[in-house]
This record gives C-alpha cells, structure tokens and sequence, in this order.
C-alpha cells in the first residue's frame, strides 16, 4: 500500500456498542466515504483498537470524532476503551473531538429530532446512503439493532461539522438550521 | 490545506448502489472477490478496462472513481509539463515553439 497524507477535512466518526462499534467516515459535511460496523466478539480492547487502527491507516483521516462519556451512563468497559481510542488516536496524530449526547440531543433539537430513532431518522435523511442501513423502529422488549451504531456515530459527526465556528464551516444551504439555533458559537 | 483524496471511491459507490464485493466480482466477469477487495483496500489499481468497467458498473467517470490517483498522476504530468516547457525555452524561438509553450502553459496552470 502506497503511504498517504492525513486530509485534514477528512473526519472518522466512532461510537463502540456492547458488540463491536460503527464507524462513519466523511469526506465533507454532506460526502460519506465510507460507514459500518465492526463485530468484536469478545469484547477484547485490543481487537477493538487493532480494527481502529486499521480503519485510521485506510482512510488517513484528520479528525477523530468520539463521544464525551461524561455524564452518560456508559459502562465502565466502553468508558475505558473511548479513552484508549482517544490515546491511539492522539499517538496517530489525529485531532480528537469528544462530543457529549446532551449536545447531540441539542443539535438534533433543531431538526426537530428527540429520542435516538427521531435523530437516526433525521440522520437518513440528511444522509441518504445510509437509508438502507435505518434499524427498524425499536419496541421495548427489543434488543437495539448492531447497526444504530452507524447513526450514532454519524450523529457525533454531523454535531461536530454544525458546531464548528462559522467561518469553519463548509455546511450546504439544505444542512443549514434555523437561525435561533444552538449550533454557532459551541466552541470545542 | 489542500484535501488528499482517497485513491479511489470505489467502496463509497458500491455501497451507496447495494452492490456486494461479489456482485461487482461477478460483473468484470469473474467469480474472485479478491479483486475488487483488493482495488477497495487500495493494495492494488485495476488495470485501464476493468477500471472503465467499474465506471460504467457504478456509473461514476473513471475521474472521479478514481479521484486520488487522477490527482497524484495530474501533480506527475504537471511537474513533466514544467520541465519541458523550461527546456524549450531555451531554445530558438519559432511558432511552433511557441504553440507548444502556450499549451503547456495551460497544462501547468489548470
């Protein structure tokens, strides 16, 4: 393989789950490069690295974007493995923003977005390649589907590419909120 | 800052379109998933017709299909470009000089 240059503009977006994590990776604001999710079957911290290291040598990305497990109720092992990507990801030379849910929650407001299947829909609908990807609607007696993962972490992302200063940002008109929105002066 | 472009999108595409690494396989008229993995993992670069036929599979120009090698080959043609519009400046002017400069003038400026 042909070593490449970090784009700065390019963004990985990861989310862990109890079975792997997804991942999302963005050329721009509205340009997917690639999205998924890797199963780790047996919880191993440094299988979930090795994947994440692998996904940072593939695509050269300039940003790591993880949520900020402050204040969530996160278990202790996904706890542990956000700050261990945050280490892998600073030792690669990436930028690393961690983002926590209550801004997510905050950004999805204006989309008129609220519970997690609201602001996966609103994802899909910013970014249509992920359609295909929607869990259906969860029921309470149901276990979340893998791949909600993906819109978690494509949720992270876009909160990161709406709260960016202005002069920063790269955002289409179809992405843009209402003006009274929370999105401008969050500073990261 | 410039933006360093992945040498090809190829995956992007196949996924936006529903297409499995074996469905693309079976397209270029093969039953190996390997190849396409392989071209997706950036290890290696179809050769110029299975690249036109990702193109026509995923109805993308093979430019942008292929967005990062198109940039590194057009940075290569555009420093040969300098090069040899250096050394015909040095020579004796006529018009057919003159054309060619012209030319590459326009190749070192895109």
């Amino acid at each position: 393989m042909r070593s490449r240059n970090p784009d700065p503009k390019r963004v990985l977006s990861i989310d862990p789950t109890s079975r792997g994590f997804g991942f999302v990776v963005f050329e721009s604001p509205t340009t997917l490069a690639d999205w998924g999710c890797k199963a780790i079957r047996q919880q191993d911290e440094a299988k979930t690295l090795a994947k994440v290291l692998e996904l940072i040598h593939h695509y050269r990305p300039g940003i790591m974007v993880l949520e900020d497990y402050k204040g969530s109720r996160r278990c202790a092992r996904v706890q542990n493995l956000l700050d261990a990507v945050c280490r892998l990801a600073t030792t690669e030379g990436l930028k690393t923003r961690c983002i926590p849910v209550l801004r997510v929650k905050k950004v999805f407001l204006t989309f008129r977005a609220r519970t997690k299947d609201e602001i996966a829909h609103s994802v899909a609908q910013q970014l249509p390649e992920l359609a295909p990807e929607l869990p259906r609607y969860r029921k309470p007696w149901m276990s979340e589907g893998s791949q909600m993962a993906i819109f978690d972490a494509a949720a992270l992302a876009l909160t990161y590419f709406h709260s960016r200063p202005l002069r920063n940002r790269n955002v289409p008109k179809q992405l843009r909120t209402e003006p009274n929105s929370c999105l401008v002066s969050d500073s990261l | 800052m410039a933006s360093h472009k992945l040498p090809n999108y190829l995956r992007q595409h196949r996924k936006h379109l529903g297409f499995s690494q074996r469905d693309i396989a079976f397209l270029l008229g093969g039953r190996n998933v390997s190849r396409p993995c392989r071209y997706e993992h950036f290890s290696c670069t179809p050769v110029l017709r299975t690249a036109l036929a990702l193109a026509v599979i995923l109805r993308v120009p093979v430019q942008e299909l292929f967005s990062g090698e198109y940039q590194e080959i057009e940075s290569v043609v555009r420093r040969q470009a300098q090069r040899l519009r250096d050394r015909l400046t040095t020579e004796q002017p006529d018009e057919r000089r003159s054309r060619k400069l012209a030319q590459l003038r326009v190749i070192c400026e895109r």
